[in-house]
């Protein structure tokens, strides 16, 4: 113990780690800061989004007359909730959407809406723990643990340090350990202060801090082999810098580019038009055919499927279901790039220990790729309940009434996507 | 003048006879190249598909059947923003902003389908492209070979033999910055032969290409005097080093991501639901088109009624269904446009934080100036929305304006209950051959020009500043000797 | 005597360092209170011989104790028993002479009182004003007497000095001789490799010059007249650069 009070106090008589410390304590603070209020403006949406909900059914309600119609106008809210590390690593949700409003209509159509964020604010990359943790605190631990050795060697106080019984373990352990733990405190400290004001479990909070240990352990290793071979400070330095470098920048940004050219994502806009040609083509082509399809999904519903011989939203809310259908294997395919990508970057992940513990701090936020490929598949698997619902009203003809509208399945954030996924 | 030639020709030797610094050199090309090859490939087949989807379904639209012009409103169509002339050099936001908007009536879409969404989340800190070799690695490159120019000598006790030899502080800093300014251009050759090959394929857009080479070499010659000067001033080269790297991770790394994070959360844009649900509440207020009795659409019908000098819709020289939608159509579209400027504005002062911290990193003036001079930022997208829009408008008014003109009023009216009116209500597929296709200019280079003058002022700052901080290292050099 | 009476036992040590072989079937051995100056020219192995007693460097053969212990297996007993000095003393700047000393000794596991710090600083002439100066100020003299403080309050019985008096003023380097003694006659036994002929002639109770790895050639202090034949060191010394 007075080992490490002693290196303490000799590192707090460090001008220059003292304030790269502060320096880091603060950035952390300051990620933690900006995470919070970036989950706080994100759950104030979701609320505002639920608050305006009922104005809208009230107002659907007031002019619909019959179920088809009460479908067409009938957008729900479905939504994305941060999780409760979602402050420490924000991840995509700047890219993807938390928030949306479906409707019975042809999903694929729906489904890839943007928010209306302001990408120059995306292009740098968030502003949160992960950056600190991943980009920043390396340069600090570098900054403090590079020259442990050749700074006392360059000094002159090496042999006389060296020549004190117990050195290795008095002084180079604990000089190292009590660096490595002020970087650590300088980084843990905001990260509880933040858990503990977002509400965070405690097993998941622990998880989370463990990640943020393992990079600091990870950089740390790196360092002190670098530091022990017994080069220059700056030799140590510069090669420090360097491996951080393509580590954290170089590499990652290559990797980047050969995955996405590795993995092609089939175009989205040529999905969607595909989507729209069949949706609407169905209005040129002979109603049977359309009714003919849709039975062969729902035979449940043959029964009220005659059609009068003018518009009828059964046949209306059947080919817009068709022209899901009829681009699943696409979007299937689309999904499926987008999560072969996010696997590659995984593989990657093992390659580079910092790229792959930012990822796993994300996906332990849930604010991952597969975090957003999810939340469509919940948002499907609510969709099909949804129009389910109304189809039941449509083609049983049963007399109209508001309560349809007011009894509507209604999305529930915690619901597992895949049950009902189609 | 002579002795800086001689000390910059020195250093250069030096830097030609260590290894580290031809690594740093070599890897840095080799990325540049890279990314110059990589992204002026990626930007031409994107170019190329966006060019070709465009036609598609300008085509697709062309080619539809006999339909009620409302159909088509609803049948809608897309615009997709095309590649910038120079986004193969900086392709700024592309890959963060949704790259093709559906057009169809009553909404307004956002744009979808944009890279960031569908790329692997490997750290997101930059693509790489020229663009960021020059912002993000090619000042490191200049810290690794710089840091010791004058520490090192000062160590070694060398640079007390120069000042013995007559060779004043100027000239030795002097050469020393000439020494890394080579060394600098060459980093920069990679990145200008993509700008210029850009170039020389659109010779319109020379002019703002050598602008956007030009502050390139501003800020890296900011950094080289930067670097010069605090190696002048370190007493170790290893301080200079930490000195640097700490400098470079606070200007490049740290800031840009602080500024937008802080940007982000102090002045926040309301989400697309908060717009859709204010615009429906406005409607309702306005006027409300499911309503019978609403009192806008009342006023509108008594008008169009007296206009004719007749009392029944039935009786106007044109299918009143048409009209309204026309009005519902235009009540709508002012909304939207609306909200999308009250956006907009948001959008504007955020990126206005940005502008400012400029203040605080030349990277993110570069950067800045770099986007808007490539056509690949935030005013341009915003651009491509609004004539999107704009598009949407003029397409939906003019095929309500069919649906007045060509489609008879009492077909109109009857086609829910009567197939044969329905049939009847189906015009000429010939009419949607004359509607006007969707297209988008990037701003004007000279519009662009001078969107770039604050960034570029900005960087003026930095060079300015760098060489007053190098002016200061060269007398406290002279001053306590070395 | 005893192998382990003697503070330090040097037997047919060799050294390797790579392929070259530096210290080559060196012996020596220092009784508690004896003076033991190692004279020899740039590469003789003095260094390394001190490097090899701290347990910085292994040894290939021989024998080697400080106070019976090895330091090839027991580094934390000899260097709790060996207070060393490099050749050039340096301190922490930013701290006082007072904290470094502190300091050290927090390292070594030694607390000593703020009083016998004081009365270390004290008998090794280091000047009061000084003790709570950064030691970034410090002459060479001064890092030096620091030092010696340092050495003073481990009390340790075997002391290394590495060319204690290269740099040193002729009055500083006649303190230093000195305090030596004063130790001495405390019962510590010192190690000093140096250049200093005079200096080493002097205090010394015996002078060995090492050549070649080995200790080529010894003398003793006279009890009486003039403790050692400068013409003969001279000679000696001149003989083997």
């Amino acid at each position: 113990m007075n080992n490490v009070i002693r290196e303490m106090w000799m590192l707090g008589r460090n001008r220059a780690s003292l304030a790269a410390l502060v320096l880091l304590a603060v950035f952390a603070a300051a990620g933690v800061a900006i995470g919070l209020a970036n989950v706080a403006r994100d759950s104030a949406m979701i609320e505002r989004m639920l608050a305006g909900q009922p104005a809208e059914e009230q107002a659907v309600a007031g002019f619909v007359e019959d179920a088809g119609y009460g479908a067409y106008y009938g957008f729900q809210p479905v939504w994305d909730p941060p999780s409760d590390l979602a402050f420490a690593a924000l991840g995509n949700r700047d890219i993807a959407p938390a928030i949306l409003r479906v409707r019975s209509l042809s999903l694929e159509a729906q489904l890839y809406e943007n928010e209306s964020a302001n990408p120059e604010l995306s292009l740098a990359g968030r502003f949160d723990l992960v950056f600190i943790t991943i980009y920043i605190a390396p340069l600090v631990l570098i900054a403090l643990l590079h020259d442990v050795w050749s700074g006392e060697r360059e000094a002159g106080r090496l042999f006389m340090l060296s020549s004190l019984p117990g050195a290795r373990r008095r002084l180079w352990a604990v000089r190292i350990a009590v660096r490595i733990a002020g970087v650590l405190a300088a980084l843990l400290i905001p990260f509880a202060v933040g858990a503990i004001l977002a509400g965070t479990a405690l097993p998941r909070m622990l998880a989370f801090g463990g990640l943020i240990m393992l990079a600091c352990l990870f950089w740390s290793v790196v360092i002190l082999l670098v530091a022990r071979r017994g080069a220059s400070s700056v030799v140590n330095a510069a090669t420090l810098a360097s491996i951080w470098f393509a580590l954290t920048l170089v590499v990652p940004a290559a990797a980047n580019l050969a995955i996405n050219a590795s993995v092609p994502v089939p175009d989205g806009a040529e999905l969607a038009r595909e989507n729209r040609e069949f949706v609407h083509g169905a209005w040129d082509r002979p109603r049977e055919q359309t009714m003919d399809a849709f039975l062969a999904l729902y035979p449940q519903h043959a029964a009220g499927s005659a059609l009068p011989p003018t518009f009828h939203y059964k046949w209306y809310f059947a080919f817009q279901h068709l022209g899901d259908l009829h681009v699943a294997e696409q979007s299937q395919a689309y999904r499926d790039g987008i999560a072969g990508r996010a696997a590659y970057a995984r593989a990657a992940g093992w390659l580079l220990p910092p790229a792959g513990i930012a990822q796993a701090m994300t996906a332990l936020a849930g604010t991952d790729v597969t975090a957003q490929l999810e939340f469509q598949q919940r948002i499907r698997a609510y969709h099909t309940r949804l129009r389910e619902y109304y189809y039941d009203y449509l083609f049983s003809e049963r007399p109209f009434d508001v309560s349809i509208l007011a009894n509507v399945p209604r999305f529930d954030p915690a619901d597992d996507g895949d049950a009902g996924a189609d | 003048m002579r002795l800086v030639w001689t000390i910059a020709g020195a250093e250069l030797r030096l830097m030609l006879r260590s290894r580290l610094a031809l690594v740093g050199v070599v890897t840095l090309l080799l990325l540049s190249a890279i990314a110059a090859v990589t992204s002026a490939v990626q930007m031409a087949e994107t170019a190329q598909a966006r060019a070709q989807a465009q036609i598609e379904t300008d085509e697709q639209f062309k080619a539809q059947p006999n339909r009620h012009p409302h159909r088509m409103v609803h049948y809608g169509t897309y615009a997709l923003r095309p590649v910038g002339p120079l986004a193969a050099f900086d392709p700024g936001v592309d890959s963060f902003t949704g790259t093709v908007v559906f057009l169809e009536g009553h909404r307004q879409n956002s744009a979808t389908f944009g890279a960031a969404r569908e790329s692997s989340d490997l750290l997101r800190f930059g693509q790489l492209t020229p663009a960021f070799v020059l912002q993000t690695l090619a000042p490191l490159l200049l810290i690794f070979l710089g840091f010791a120019g004058v520490a090192r000598e000062r160590e070694r006790g060398s640079l007390r033999a120069l000042a013995a030899h007559g060779a004043s502080a100027r000239s030795i800093l002097g050469g020393k910055a000439m020494a890394l300014g080579v060394v600098a251009l060459l980093a920069l050759a990679p990145a200008l032969v993509a700008l210029g090959w850009a170039a020389v394929r659109q010779p319109h857009e020379g002019g703002i290409a050598l602008v956007i080479a030009l502050a390139y070499a501003g800020y890296l010659a900011a950094w080289v005097l930067g670097i010069v000067a605090v190696s002048g001033i370190a007493r170790t080269s290893q301080g200079a080093l930490i000195a640097l790297i700490a400098a470079w991770a606070l200007i490049v790394v740290l800031v840009p991501r602080a500024a937008a994070g802080i940007a982000g959360v102090a002045d926040p844009l309301p989400s697309r639901v908060d717009t859709e649900l204010a615009i429906a509440a406005d409607l309702r207020r306005i006027g409300d088109s499911h309503n019978a009795n609403d009192p806008h659409f009342a006023a509108f019908k008594t008008k169009l009624l007296k206009q004719y000098g007749v009392t029944r819709t039935e009786d106007l020289p044109f299918n009143y269904r048409g009209a309204l939608a026309q009005e519902g159509e235009r009540i709508t579209s002012q909304l939207f446009k609306d909200y999308a400027a009250r956006a907009d504005v948001i959008r504007q002062r955020q990126s206005g934080w940005l502008g400012w911290a400029g203040v605080l990193s030349p990277a993110l003036s570069v950067r800045d100036a770099s986007m808007v001079g490539a056509a690949t930022d935030l005013t341009t997208h915003t651009a491509f929305m609004n004539a999107a829009e704009a598009y949407r408008f003029d397409l939906v008014q003019r095929l309500n304006g069919l649906q007045a003109t060509a489609v008879s009023g009492t077909d109109d009216a009857a086609r829910s209950k009567d197939p044969l009116a329905d049939q009847r209500t189906r015009i000429s597929a010939d009419f949607w051959k004359t509607m006007p296709e969707f297209e988008f200019n990037a701003p004007s280079a000279s519009a662009r020009m001078t969107a770039m003058v604050p960034s570029l002022l900005l960087l003026g700052l930095w060079i300015a500043l760098a060489f007053g901080v190098l002016g200061w290292a060269a007398r406290r050099l002279e001053r306590h000797g070395a | 005597m005893q192998v382990t009476d003697f503070t330090l036992a040097v037997e047919n040590l060799v050294v390797d360092r790579g392929n070259r072989r530096i210290v080559d079937g060196l012996s020596l051995s220092l009784a508690p209170g004896e003076i033991y100056a190692l004279l020899g020219g740039n590469g003789a192995g003095k260094s390394t011989t001190l490097f090899a007693i701290l347990g910085f460097l292994p040894f290939s053969s021989g024998t080697l104790t400080v106070c019976g212990h090895d330091p090839r297996t027991k580094p934390d007993a000899v260097r709790a028993s060996v207070a060393y000095l490099p050749e050039n003393v340096a301190l922490y700047d930013h701290l006082t002479a007072r904290e470094n000393v502190e300091y050290f000794l927090k390292v070594a596991d030694c607390p000593r009182s703020r009083a016998d710090i004081e009365q270390a600083f004290e008998s090794v002439s280091l000047a009061a004003t000084a003790w709570d100066q950064r030691a970034g100020r410090f002459s060479k003299g001064m890092r030096q007497k620091t030092a010696i403080a340092l050495a003073l309050l481990r009390q340790t019985p075997l002391l290394l000095l590495d060319e204690p008096t290269s740099g040193l003023d002729p009055a500083a380097s006649a303190d230093f001789h000195g305090l030596l003694e004063a130790l001495s006659a405390r019962g510590v036994s010192i190690l000093m490799v140096t250049h200093d002929l005079l200096g080493a002639a002097d205090t010394a109770d015996r002078i060995g010059l090492i050549a070649g790895g080995r200790i080529a050639d010894e003398w003793r202090a006279q009890e009486s007249g003039p403790r050692f034949d400068l013409n003969i060191l001279h000679d000696g010394f001149a003989g083997v650069k």
